[in-house]
């Protein structure tokens, strides 16, 4: 499915793009000496060269090296299995808040990915978010994100 | 003398009953994220962070010192009874331990395992017993050019001798940097690289960095694999456990020099993973009964467990004593120690001796106790294990995306978490070293902060660098550690073709 060369390609271009991006920053805050000491772009500035400079080198060797197979079609399947609902349950956060999101997000994958039954899905699902509710807004007073809804709700 | 003073001060600190069951928590905690494959010790610490910002200090260090503990013995559990490395330096410890546990030898295996361990982490503590003030008082007479040649060395010696291919480990640490950079500038209050969000000011959390890095990094690649959890027999039999301890000391020369690579690597910040890797390789090249290795053989359990806990605990020495943490995990209780007000470094020494000897006595017993409970609790966590991934990686995920939220109360974190946890496994996936990023976020702005106050001192001249033998030393000595990578390619090609 992906190559050794393709991953190094896509990992090389995403450190070398935020080099590039860094250097560019950089440049706005001003680079070299000034009266007032080392202006305080030069730092991040050299840190960016250095960055794009290896994500480069990185980048040519990964594609000169194999192009044996290092993710499979089925360890892709596994790790999309995983990081697609993960993915839509943070983006589900600011619409309907945590508790309801990592609720909405044990059930679904309980019940589809580990073949739980219904009831015993939804009890552990609404076990752990008043597990997150007791220990975080409870005991440790931190509030956690309630969302559009808890917004709605309270209103 | 006087520190054997000072420890015992530190002890009638670290001896109260608060402390102990803080220790005894810790520890179960640190053996419960240990044994999860996707959460580690920097996981561990970094989420029971926000928790310590009430406690006083020395009791905070203590218990996260304690997770520490507890999660570099539980990696060891599962990677004998399951094959599974629960973290990533105790990975060298599958090559003996588990061949060793399925010959029907578990509680062999497991003795022989937290034996050494135990054995590596007090050669580490008597280390920074007897070192630490000494460096500290040797580290109290530098300036500013001395500390950035002494962060250059550290950040050297992981190019050099950390093991990762050297240029990933160069884009690694300077990612770490730039990402370190992020939001306001200490010294001009200008605001830098916030790629135009707003929010971004605040900087980039070093918590968010690990949770992203190490947790959903390391669960995208466990999950990768599907793990067939063939465990052995967890039952653990006392007797062995005891007859396994006592015969031990047959193997001195082995635990001694493993304890050495671990220290070594410990200080210098090649961390507990890269330690137990060559100690196992350097035990695997020069034992006589180096054909054993490989399907069970005593030494390839002692060579890397004693290195990995050796190097885990003297990770903690450049940390007290000159405020360079040795590895991720000491990266992150250092960037809890500048949340709780301390400054770490040399003066902590000087300002705050209760907590600095409270720690150290505390090492001692933590080690303790984690021994005890991880042999007492084998089968409980044993059978967590037994439950499929995919139950417990979604739960494993929400305390993470929890753990990044509440560092801040941010949904951004949130998401950088999400990036990193992408870069994490791509990262991983290709050998890049996760660690110096991370050591990078937490100290980046001391380094920046030596680097321009070394400057402003010798009005921009590079020459403050070279001005006295100390720093020339310090400095020298990085650029030698940077170029052992090439010279031993090409020490490598030269034997390669003479043979």
């Amino acid at each position: 499915m992906f190559s050794r060369r393709a991953l190094e390609a896509l990992t090389a271009a995403i450190t070398g793009a935020f080099g590039i991006a860094v250097i560019v920053q950089s440049l706005d805050n001003g680079i070299g000496w000034s009266t007032a000491g080392v202006e305080s772009g030069t730092f991040p500035f050299m840190t960016g060269l250095i960055v794009a400079a290896g994500s480069l080198y990185n980048l040519a060797r990964g594609w000169l090296r194999g192009r044996e197979i290092i993710v499979d079609r089925v360890a892709f399947r596994r790790t999309l299995a995983l990081f697609l609902p993960a993915a839509v349950f943070v983006a589900a956060i600011p619409l309907v808040g945590m508790y309801v999101a990592s609720a909405g997000y044990l059930l679904a994958t309980l019940r589809m990915q580990s073949g739980l039954a219904w009831l015993r899905a939804l009890a552990i699902a609404i076990l752990v978010a008043i597990g997150l509710y007791v220990v975080f807004e409870w005991s440790f007073q931190v509030a956690l994100p309630h969302g559009l809804l808890g917004a709605w709700l309270e209103h | 003398m006087e520190n054997f003073d000072l420890l015992l001060h530190g002890f009638s600190i670290a001896i109260s009953v608060d402390h102990v069951a803080l220790m005894i928590g810790g520890v179960l905690l640190g053996i419960l994220v240990g044994v999860l494959p996707g959460l580690g010790a920097p996981n561990g610490v970094s989420l029971l962070l926000p928790i310590t910002f009430g406690m006083q200090p020395v009791s905070a260090i203590i218990l996260l010192s304690s997770i520490y503990w507890g999660a570099l013995f539980g990696g060891s559990v599962t990677s004998i009874l399951f094959n599974i490395p629960g973290e990533p330096s105790s990975v060298a410890t599958t090559f003996d331990g588990y061949p060793m546990a399925r010959s029907g030898r578990p509680t062999q295996a497991l003795a022989t395992a937290f034996g050494s361990a135990a054995f590596g982490a007090l050669v580490g503590v008597v280390l920074i017993t007897c070192l630490a003030s000494w460096i500290a008082g040797v580290a109290l007479k530098f300036g500013p050019a001395e500390y950035f040649a002494v962060y250059f060395l550290a950040f050297s010696s992981f190019i050099g001798v950390g093991g990762a291919p050297p240029i990933k480990t160069v884009v690694s640490l300077t990612l770490g940097f730039a990402i370190a950079a992020i939001g306001m500038d200490t010294v001009s209050g200008q605001v830098r690289l916030t790629m135009g969000v707003d929010e971004l000011v605040k900087g980039v959390n070093f918590v968010v960095a690990v949770m992203g890095l190490f947790g959903i990094g390391e669960l995208l690649i466990a999950v990768e694999e599907e793990m067939h959890a063939r465990a052995v027999s967890s039952r653990i039999d006392w007797r062995e456990v005891f007859r396994t301890i006592a015969s031990l000391p047959r193997y001195g020369w082995v635990l001694l020099r493993s304890a050495a690579v671990g220290c070594w690597m410990g200080i210098t910040p090649g961390g507990p993973t890269a330690a137990s890797f060559m100690s196992y390789g350097i035990a695997k090249r020069v034992s006589r009964r180096r054909d054993k290795f490989g399907t069970g053989e005593p030494e390839g359990i002692i060579a890397p467990e004693t290195a990995d806990h050796a190097a885990g605990t003297s990770a903690l020495l450049p940390m007290l004593s000159l405020g360079i943490p040795g590895s991720a995990t000491a990266a992150v209780m250092m960037g809890g120690l500048m949340i709780w007000g301390l400054n770490p470094g040399p003066a902590l020494f000087i300002e705050q001796p209760d907590f600095v000897w409270g720690l150290i006595a505390s090492m001692y017993l933590g080690n303790i106790v984690a021994v005890v409970l991880v042999l007492l609790t084998v089968p409980i966590f044993a059978a967590l294990m037994r439950l499929p991934f995919f139950f417990i990686a979604p739960l494993i995920f929400i305390v993470c995306v929890v753990g990044a939220y509440s560092v801040s109360n941010s949904y951004l974190d949130v998401l950088l978490m999400m990036g990193f946890g992408v870069l994490g496994y791509l990262f991983k996936k290709l050998d890049y070293p996760l660690a110096p990023l991370v050591l990078a976020v937490v100290i980046g702005d001391k380094a920046e902060d030596a680097f321009r106050q070394s400057m402003l001192m010798s009005q921009g001249s590079l020459r403050i660098f070279v001005d006295n033998a100390l720093v020339s030393t310090l400095v020298g000595l990085g650029f030698a550690l940077l170029l052992v990578p090439p010279l031993a390619r090409t020490f490598g090609r030269l034997r390669k073709r003479a043979a």
